[in-house]
């Protein structure tokens, strides 16, 4: 009965599906970082040369004020993508080359990850040649010996899979809210709500079959999300796509009971399309669908680690590009399972018929 | 034999407002029951007591034998309703419907018995935003004999109809009156009332006022005419008072409009006339008609029936 709404099912399905489309027109590996830490253990002169050198790169930002920050908690950056490049200058980098009893120092360290192969070469490249520059004091030496690269294999994650989880988890938040609380509202004004109270028809069944129907709708939109994400636009899922489907049947029926809950204060059902909005849109915001929610300001991005899209965010993201097993997902699906509960305790509480 | 629907001592308040007072009435099995009354007067609230969905604040309803507040799925089994509005999904086709709402009854007729019961056969795949106003009521009739109930409810079956559309519905009406079902409707029209009910009970303000047939409640009337006079000026009261001792006087909701009810007795009439005309109050109008339960209901509320 609902795919006979053809219009609704199609936007319902339509409206992630063109976000999808927008965000994969981006090119976002354009914009992974060119960030460069220098990590100076000599602290000398010829250090301060190879830092001025390499500011003069364009194509990379040397980041300053970081000098303090340890080895292993920049390649955590590295590996987060915070970060593009590091380099460790090694001590007595600025012994002069050759002379006895000093010993040879060890050779200046680049690391980075693969992530960006062609930008890799040109700093690769530029690196070594400003280090021998620096190093030689106009005698031939071999610049392999000076720059030792160190490069961590990342699984390729762009902004885009991080954001395919989000836009699959808002269409699932929207459709759930919005098509529920409009559906039953509409029935509501047009009492077929109360026709169904003369039949004999338990009032469970009827919920159980609304919730049904569009549990299988969400199925069939991360499905289409999922493969329009991926094989349009060369998204990337490493974990289980069972697993997501799961979560987001939990998620959807965390979403349906919301829209229960606020078709029964609209009085029309353009009023509950209008509170859906007002409920999903903050919503979509606050629990970093696009944005990390580190960026809000104030206590926010506490607050914002206890909505309801939050967990299920989560739990996708470390399934989709961590590719973590359901089970490893179990604190998010947990907090997913208590908003069920409490939106479907709210639900009965709060649902009116006529 | 037990009656289709035994009503005692229902009291049903809304918060402060009492929309059911008191009401004690039974409908016996076969007959065709109408509740009769203005807006506002507990019709819809009675009917919906019957049919589950509202619980009575005070007294006992029985439906069909059983009590409406220990056995409401026996009951809400072995009776059809049709709401005042008429509430079907948009996306289904009339057969659809019809095989949905049978689908929650144990007992159910085919699709196409029903829509060939009231006519709509030919418009089996349309759906009910396609049809027209007496249409969709008939379609409505055929959803609340879904079931093949043994009481039929129908709130307003005919409100908003033209009157071939009503005299339809009459006539379905009668179809299944005439196979034993019982049938209780409310209504706003008399003649309506008059011509399907073979009892009627007339309620006001949440009171039930008279339950009779049609015919002893006209004969309960001491009269045989009335007459509706129309007049440019209104009575004064020693006027009205003068008139009112002679033969029976009552002033409508209308302005100047007044209703005189007599036996077969012209200088009756002829007085009032006379009285009419030397008050100078320009008389405009004159109507003499039978009785009609229109004048019961007048006689009992003192207020005209309305939509």
């Amino acid at each position: 009965m609902m795919v006979r709404n053809r219009q609704a099912v199609f936007w319902a399905l339509f409206f992630p599906l063109l976000l999808v489309v927008v965000f994969g027109l981006f090119d976002f590996k354009g914009v992974s970082s060119t960030g460069l830490l220098i990590i100076d253990l000599s602290q000398g002169p010829r250090a301060d040369l190879l830092r001025e050198r390499l500011e003069g790169i364009e194509f990379l930002e040397v980041e300053s004020d970081q000098a303090s920050i340890s080895r292993a908690k920049a390649v955590d950056e590295l590996v987060d993508g915070d970060l593009g490049y590091l380099i460790v200058i090694p001590q007595g980098f600025d012994d002069p080359v050759g002379e006895a009893g000093a010993g040879e120092p060890g050779p200046v360290e680049l690391v980075y990850t693969t992530r960006n192969p062609q930008r890799n070469q040109l700093v690769d490249g530029a690196v070594r040649s400003a280090v021998s520059d620096v190093r030689s004091d106009g005698q031939p030496i071999v610049p392999a010996q000076m720059v030792s690269a160190d490069i961590i294999a990342t699984p390729e994650v762009d902004y885009f899979d991080t954001v395919l989880m989000g836009l699959l988890a808002l269409g699932i938040m929207t459709n759930s809210i919005i098509s529920i609380a409009v559906r039953i509202s509409t029935y509501r004004n047009q009492s077929i709500l109360k026709r169904l109270l003369v039949t004999p028809l338990p009032i469970w069944k009827f919920f159980a079959g609304e919730i049904t129907a569009h549990v299988l709708l969400a199925l069939v939109q991360t499905g289409i999300i999922l493969a329009v994400g991926v094989f349009v636009f060369g998204g990337r899922i490493e974990g289980n796509v069972g697993w997501l489907l799961v979560i987001t049947v939990l998620g959807s029926i965390v979403f349906l009971n919301v829209g229960f809950i606020l078709s029964a204060w609209a009085r029309s059902p353009a009023a509950a399309s209008g509170m859906g909005n007002a409920v999903a849109l903050p919503m979509m915001f606050f629990a970093g669908t696009f944005f990390s929610t580190a960026a809000l300001p104030w206590v926010l991005p506490e607050v914002a680690q206890f909505l309801p899209l939050t967990p299920m965010l989560e739990a996708l993201r470390e399934v989709a590009i961590d590719s973590a097993p359901l089970w490893d997902t179990w604190p998010h699906l947990a907090a997913l399972g208590v908003w069920v509960a409490v939106t479907a305790i709210a639900a009965t509480r709060v649902f009116r018929f006529s | 034999m037990q009656s289709a629907v035994q009503v005692e001592g229902l009291v049903k308040k809304f918060g402060t407002v009492t929309a059911v007072d008191g009401i004690s009435f039974q409908v016996e099995q076969g007959e065709v029951f109408g509740i009769l009354g203005p807006n506002g007067a507990g019709k819809t609230t009675i009917l919906e007591i019957i049919e589950g969905l509202q619980t009575p604040t005070e007294g006992l309803v029985k439906v069909l034998g059983r009590d409406i507040r220990t056995d409401a799925r026996n009951i809400k089994a072995r009776i059809g309703v049709q709401l005042q509005s008429s509430a079907y999904y948009d996306y289904l086709d009339l057969t659809e419907i019809l095989s949905l709402l049978g689908s929650f009854y144990p007992k159910r007729v085919t699709p196409d018995t029903l829509l060939e019961q009231v006519g709509l056969l030919d418009r089996a795949k349309s759906r009910v935003g396609e049809l027209s106003g007496g249409q969709k009521q008939r379609f409505a009739v055929a959803a609340s004999l879904v079931n093949d109930p043994e009481l039929v409810i129908l709130d307003e079956p005919t409100t908003g109809l033209d009157p071939q559309a009503r005299r339809n519905l009459w006539s379905l009406v009668g179809e299944i009156h005439r196979r034993d079902v019982t049938v209780v409707l409310t209504t706003h029209y008399m003649e309506e009332a008059e011509v399907m009910c073979d009892r009627l009970a007339i309620m006001d303000q949440g009171k039930l006022l008279a339950v009779d047939s049609p015919r002893n409640l006209i004969s309960q009337i001491d009269a045989t005419y009335a007459v509706k006079l129309v007049m440019a000026k209104p009575l004064n009261e020693s006027q009205f008072a003068s008139l009112n001792g002679s033969v029976e006087l009552v002033q409508t909701g209308e302005d100047n409009t007044y209703l005189l009810r007599f036996k077969n007795d012209p200088h009756a009439l002829q007085s009032v006339l006379d009285e009419i005309s030397k008050a100078d109050l320009g008389l405009e109008h004159l109507e003499i008609t039978p009785v009609t339960l229109e004048d019961v209901f007048l006689e009992l509320t003192g207020a005209e029936l309305r939509d």
